[in-house]
Formats: C-alpha cells, structure tokens, sequence
C-alpha cells in the first residue's frame, strides 16, 4: 500500500468529486513502455542499493513532460514492496560501528590537520582500523551504515509479470490512498452483495443495511466512532475493503471524504471501471454442499418453486443472517433455505444463536446427519432436513411438500 | 425505567449505554455527547468520559449493570525510586490535589519521569504510558524496570505484548486503544504536547482510564490546540519556569554563534541553484501571480522544470547542512574542548553520518536498535566515548547522560525544538557552566533559521559571548 506521501487525487470542486490518479492506456499511453522500464531497473538491479535504484527511476521519468513528483515515489514503493532486500549485512553493520567507534573513542579527536597537541589523525586511525578488521577502508566505510534503509542491497525482485500489473496495482492503490481520508463507504451491491457484505465486516468495519429496490442493497460501511463525530480513523479499513470490493461484481461505490472546507467531498467507484485485484477472487460458494445442490435443481421451476442464491437478507443490528438459497412460489409464497454443512463445534453454535434471532422467519434447514439432532432442538420449529453427504432435490421437495397450505 | 435494565460496556474506544434515551443522558451529561447509534440500538460516547458518566449514574442513583472492565491493581515487587526534590514533590501533590487528571509541566532534565514514576507508584493500578517515539517508550520500559522493578508490555514497535503496566507510543495507541481489552487505569502522556494533533487524540479520547497525567515542557502549540488538552487529559496543575531552575537544577549555559563560510565552489554551486530555484519561482508568478514555493512542494511537482526546481531547492539545502567547513568548524571544537564531553546535532541522518564518519564517533540514528542505542548513550556516561553525534531524534526528552557541551550545526528553527535542545545540556553536574555552539553558514537560509531560534525566550537573558570566526 502507499503511504499519504505518495497519495496523489485530483478535487473536482465543482462536481465535488475526489479523483484519484489513474493512468490507462488512452491518456498515458506512454507509461507502458516506462513501467516496463523501471521494472527492469529493479530486474537488473539487484547488488543495488535501494538510493541507487530509486535515483535510476527518476532518471527513467526525467524526460517525462508531465509527471508528478508522488508519482514517481509511489511506483518506488510498489517496485519496493515487490523487493527482497538483504538482511546480511544490516545485521552486522551495528556490531561493526561499535568496533569502529570504540577502537576511535581513545584517540578522539581525529584530526586533518596535526599539531603537537593533537596527534591523531584520521587518516592513520582509518589506516589502524583498517589492519585490525583486514578490510579495505572503503568498505569499511561502506558497510558502516548499511542498515540504513536507503543502502539496503536488492537481493532478490520477484515483481510484477509485467507493466500492465504494475500500471494497474498502481491505479488500485491511489484509490486506496484517497481512502484513508474518507469517512463513510455506502456500496450497492446487487448479486454479490454477500461477499461485499463479508469483506466489510473483515475489514472490521459496521453497517447499515437498506433495499432501495428489489435485487439492490445499499450497505453503509463506517466504524464504531463515526457516530460520534466525522473522523478518517477507519481510512485503512475502507482501504483494506477495496481490496476485496473490486474482485466482485455488479456494484457501485461512494466514499464520502473528509470534509475541507465547505463541502463535503466524495470518490466514485464501480464495478464497471476496470479494476483488477491482485488477490485470487475468493469461492463463490461457502461449501461444495451448496454449489452441488444449485446445480441439480437447475434454472427450471419444481413443482412450482424456484431457487433462487443468496437472494434475501435477514438483520437484527450487526447480526446479519443471508440464507444460503430462497425458494420462491408462482404464487408468491417464499421459504428460505439453509444448508448446514461440515463444520466446526464453534461455527455451529454461532450459526445457532443466529438462527434463533431469526425465528419466526419460514426457514428449512439441511443439516448434516451428525449434527441434525441438536440444531433441530436448538432452533425449535424449523423444518429440518437430515442429509448424509449430499442434499438430494427430492427431500427438499418433500418438506415443501408438507408445509401447510401449499397444495402439491 | 426497569431498574437494572441499563447496561455500560466499552466497545471499540467508546461506551456503549442502553436501557437510558438518548436525550436524558444528554440532559444530565452535556459534555459527554452522547449520541444514539441506530446500528447497534444504543447510545454512544467516548470512551474518555467514563469517570463522568458513572459518578452521574451514581449520583442519579441510577441502578446500571457496569460491564467496563475494572483497571487492575498493581503491586511493586520492590521499588527503589530516588528521593524527590521540593519542586518534584510539589508537582505530585498538585496532581493528586486535582482529582488525579491535570498535565505536569517542567523544563526538559528537571525530573518529570521521576514525578510520572512516583505517581504510578502511588496510583497502584494498571497503567498506560505513551510516547512520542519507540525510543522513548524503550527508556520509559527501562525506567520502569529499574526504578519500579516491574518489566512493563510493549505494544509498539511490531511488539504486541499487553501487560497491566505497558509502554506505548501516540501512533500505537491510537491504533491499538479500541482494543484495548483490559482497561487502565492510569494513562500517562509523555510529552503530551504531542497528543491534539489530528487523530492521535484518540488516544485519549478511546482510552476510558480515570486518572490522567501530561508532562511536557513546552504545552503551548503554534496551532492553538494546547487547549484541548484540558478536556482529554486535564488543565495544567503544576508549572515550573525555566528561570525558576536555571543555576540550581539545571547548569547555567552560555550560546556562542559561529558563523561559517561555504567554501568557494559550494558558494558556486549554491548560487546557480538559487537561481535557478528564483528563476522558476519567477516565472510561475508570471502566470500565476499568486504562486508560492509551498504550492510547489504541496502540489507535487509535475513538469520537468518544476521538478528540476524542487531538486534544486533541495540540492542547496543540502549544501546549507553539510557544508564541508562545518566539519572544520567541529575540528576545532573539538580540540578546544578535547577533555569534556560533547553532544553534536546535526541538521539531517545524512549530516549526522557524515560527522560519524569523519570524526568515527558514535551516532544516534532511528535505525539503532535498542542494544546498540543503549550501549552508545551508556559509553557516553561512563566516559568510553567522548563524543556522540545525532540527529533531531534526540531532541525530545530522550535521558541523555550530562554534557557540558552541545554543537548544532544545522536543524530547524522553532522555539519547542531550540528549548528540548537547550535541555539536553543543561544538566547539572557540579559548579560548570555549559556551552552551546551555534554553527551556521553566512548568507545562507541557515543564518535566518538561528535568528529565529535565538528570539525565543529561552534565549533571553542568557549570557551571551561574542561570535567570533574559526580561524
């Protein structure tokens, strides 16, 4: 992640907008051959120390017109957080100073220019140091502060695969950099809407959750504080959620900013800009369970019910229960349906307590043969269905089946 | 109301009350500001104000569950505490006197971290200690080990290692303080005039701990923010001036300036930068009448002039700080000085390493590690190392062993900075009179920047001697 110092945003007074740098191929076309270029310089690079390394990407970006300062400090953090430096020779450096200085502390001071007082002069204490430790002077002297980390060496640079990934982790970390000044996050999700859901609450953040219309949810992301007063402490969370934000679908995003001055500015995001995450999209499905049963139902109607993922949210304060499937009637009549799968003790007792919050909701329960005994009892007055390895379509039918007032 | 139906839990830095509305807790409590979060269907306030609201509840005779952990007690193994002075003993009497919150203020080497120690040792409850920097929340953990014999936690540094007594530093505890899962209670900032800027307050603002003390020497920030101290830590309850101390605790010192010249090739070099520096800036006006150098360096430079312009700002402040005359200038000194010890200060980590090299003294940087910090400012005390040299890292409250002389070569201006710095040689030892040496380059922004230092009060009335060149 970059730091506020590398954090470069555009205002937008007039639409009130925050506008975090991006470069993409139509205005920057340039910047593809440049990161190519500072890629190689760390490719190359290695035996280098970090100074050097940094001064040759400036010099790649000192024929570049118009080029922010940040910027070209913000691609030195990327190429470094890509970087493996050496930790050899930091180790010792504090050990070898300590015997430099302490070899000196009895001659002090050394000076230039002798005089019958003053006798000792730096250049023959270097030479003394120098004969006791067997190394050249300039290597001494080399090694005496590299445990700074502008001399650190490049040992190893695993990067990026290329300038398109370095170009795109760029632009995903000035929106995260803009974000570590907002204050609130309001998402609307459609389809994904659970795992946006899921990242926020990682990313430890609270939310309110609101249906504008069917199919849509606005989830409002803030931190516990942000009801007292407007602050940007949850900055790093928002950031950390983006993360995951953009590895989904079918969203919109507003971060309300930090208020300067008058107006209370915002960043706009969505799923349609053509962010790519670096990490792996997480599973769809929370078990094989419940993909394997979505696909033996199929896309058809059974007996009049289809099947519908994900597709209700049920929320009492920050306890949100979203079952895993909702059957839904030609007549309109809808019954949710939750699988149970192989889980731990601890994971079963949670999903209990959330259950019992819900009670009263029509709700079928598929629970895994071992433990259908004592989550039936917990949950009182749910339909349960006991399943061995796989959930079968015609058990479910046959609970809905039995359910009063529904007609085979 | 059904008695016992209100709960008071801490969650996430703030207090969470329910079973009360809203609106009479704001009533019996306006200074609290309490406010209702739908989210979780109670009402929310900082954490800071848990003193007020129980004794409120209390006084109401309000019946509540009170789920916020109570701060734990704390028993010293064996304390070995030196003997206070009048002032020392006045400064904890005053704190206890005003209900246990209020900020300490004393001169930089009269003693506060021993008044902090005496207050934990009397308080006897868990307790919170935070920093500006690591390196001084390793002397606080140092300081409590030796005086206290208790080993405090550590949370800071990529150390996280609660204890009922634990060292931290402002960044940390603003990140960690919602955490917080035991409670202290008694939170102690350390050079406190650091806590209102931005979101550091949280600290304090999460922190639900009951008594509360500040130390600092030097309260009043350039921005006006000292005032919010009163409200997250306390008013000011004990203040002791410089002048009150000066010749008794501390040694009486004398400030000499010695202006210096750029060599010839560096005045050269510093020339053309400057130019070009004011060529850029001219024309930038031209378009921009209201063009300022901070614009630029706010904005980021984005065309090549602008920022070949910033690095030749930059090149001739460098030329300023590591003047090779600076060097000669220390040689003498040096030598005038061959048998006391002396502290140098230099203007940046890369100055600081250049006096290291040239002269192989020991040098106090950031990326020491808490050994090797040790070692050098114990080498210094004992005499093995005659001289050390820094950076702006020892400005603040770092214990320095006593030196009788100090050496700035270069480093902001700024009354805080000048005073900390004062302070480092102004400890007592004996009937000696202390030096500092100002080093500054002639026809330089280095030469304004010492005026600016001098003007401060700290300044004034200090006998002065007459600048003189080095030879």
């Amino acid at each position: 992640m970059l730091t506020r110092d590398e954090s470069i945003a555009a205002v937008d007074y007039h639409r009130g907008l925050v506008i975090p740098d991006r470069l993409n191929q139509r205005t920057h076309a340039a910047y593809k051959s440049l990161a190519e270029q500072i890629l190689e310089v760390y490719r190359r690079g290695v035996g280098k120390r970090r100074r050097e390394l940094h001064q040759e990407v400036h010099r790649v970006f000192a024929q570049e017109p118009e080029c922010p300062l940040r910027r070209i400090e913000a691609f030195c953090k990327l190429l470094d957080d890509q970087s493996v430096y050496a930790s050899q020779e930091r180790r010792s450096a504090a050990a070898l100073r300590r015997e430099v200085f302490s070899h000196a502390a009895g001659l002090h001071p050394l000076v230039e220019r002798m005089d019958s007082l003053f006798e000792n002069s730096a250049e023959e204490v270097r030479r003394q140091i120098s004969q006791r430790l067997q190394r050249d002077w300039q290597d001494i002297s080399d090694s005496l502060f590299a445990d700074v980390i502008d001399f650190h060496r490049l040992e190893s640079f695993p990067g990026y695969a290329g300038p398109r990934e370095l170009l795109s982790r760029y632009n995903v970390a000035q929106i995260q950099a803009a974000l570590f000044s907002a204050i609130s996050i309001t998402v609307r999700a459609g389809a994904d809407f659970k795992r946006i859901l899921r990242a926020g609450r990682l990313a430890r953040l609270m939310h309110t959750i609101t249906a504008p219309q069917p199919g849509c949810w606005q989830i409002e992301l803030t931190g516990p504080a942000s009801v007292l007063r407007e602050t940007r402490r949850y900055g790093v969370n928002f950031a950390r959620f983006l993360h995951a934000l953009i590895c989904c679908c079918d969203w919109t995003m507003e971060a309300m900013m930090e208020s300067r001055g008058l107006r209370n500015l915002r960043l706009h995001l969505s799923s349609r800009d053509g962010l790519r995450s670096h990490l792996p999209p997480d599973d769809k499905f929370d078990s094989a369970v419940e993909a394997e049963f979505a696909a033996k139902w199929g896309e058809e109607d059974r007996e009049g019910w289809s099947l519908r993922r994900e597709a209700e949210i049920l929320h009492a304060g920050q306890k949100t229960f979203i079952p895993d499937f909702v059957l839904e009637h030609v007549t309109g009549r809808r019954v949710l349906l939750e699988i149970v799968g192989f889980w731990t003790p601890e994971y079963l007792e949670q999903r209990v307590r959330t259950l019992q919050l819900f009670r009263g909701v029509p709700i079928v329960l598929a629970i895994q043969e071992a433990n259908a005994a004592r989550i039936a009892q917990a949950v009182a007055g749910a339909d349960v269905i006991a399943f061995r390895k796989v959930l079968q379509v015609k058990s479910v039918l046959e609970v809905l089946r039995g359910l009063p007032g529904v007609s085979a | 109301m059904r008695p016992g139906s209100s709960i008071l839990s801490f969650s996430a830095g703030t207090l969470l009350l329910s079973g009360i509305p809203c609106d009479r807790l704001n009533e019996w409590l306006p200074r609290a500001g309490c406010v209702f979060d739908p989210r979780a269907g109670v009402c929310r306030c900082d954490a800071l104000h848990l003193r007020q609201v129980v004794a409120e509840l209390e006084r109401r005779r309000i019946r509540f569950e009170n789920q916020v952990a109570v701060p734990r007690e704390v028993f010293w193994k064996a304390e070995s505490l030196c003997e206070l002075r009048p002032e020392q003993t006045a400064a904890v009497e005053a704190w206890l006197q005003a209900d246990r919150r209020g900020c300490i203020v004393m001169p930089t080497g009269t003693g506060k971290t021993e008044v902090a120690l005496r207050i934990m040792q009397l308080t006897r409850c868990s307790t919170l200690v935070v920093s500006p920097i690591r390196d001084l929340m390793y002397q606080w953990h140092r300081r409590i080990l030796r005086s206290l014999n208790y080993d405090a936690g550590i949370i800071g540094d990529s150390i996280h290692r609660v204890q009922p007594v634990s060292v931290t530093t402002y960044d940390s505890a603003c990140i960690h303080m919602p955490n917080q899962r035991d409670q202290f209670g008694l939170i102690i900032f350390d050079e406190c005039h650091h806590l209102p800027g931005g979101i550091r307050r949280d600290a304090a603002r999460m922190s639900a701990a009951g008594a509360r003390l500040g130390l600092t020497a030097t309260p009043e920030r350039p921005d006006g923010r000292h005032e919010d101290l009163t409200e997250l830590i306390g008013p000011i309850v004990y203040e002791l001036s410089i002048a009150a101390v000066r010749g008794k605790t501390l040694a009486d010192y004398d400030v000499v300036r010695i202006p210096m010249h750029l060599s010839a090739s560096e005045q050269r070099r510093y020339d053309m930068l400057a130019e070009e520096v004011q060529t850029y800036v001219y024309q930038a006006r031209q378009v921009n009448p209201g063009f300022t150098w901070e614009q630029l360096c706010m904005s980021s430079a984005v065309s090549g002039e602008a920022r070949r312009a910033l690095r030749a700002f930059h090149g001739k402040k460098s030329i300023e700080d590591r003047a090779t005359e600076k060097l000669r200038t220390l040689e003498d000194l040096f030598r005038l000085h061959g048998n006391e010890r002396c502290i140098v200060f230099a203007g940046s980590n890369a100055m600081a390493r250049d006096v290291s090299l040239r002269f192989l003294i020991p040098c106090l940087l950031s990326q020491c590690g808490k050994r090797e910090w040790l070692e050098i400012l114990e080498g210094f005390a004992s005499g093995k190392y005659p001289a050390i040299v820094a950076n702006q890292v020892l400005d603040e409250g770092i214990d320095v062993p006593a030196a009788k002389v100090a050496i700035v070569i270069g480093g902001l201006s700024s009354s805080r900075q000048a005073r900390q710095r004062l302070g480092r040689v102004l400890r007592r030892s004996g009937n000696e009179r202390a030096i500092l040496y100002e080093v500054v380059c002639a026809g330089t922004s280095d030469e304004s920047r010492s005026r600016q230092r001098r003007r401060h009060e700290s300044f004034q009335g200090v006998r002065r001697k007459r600048g003189r060149s080095t030879c």
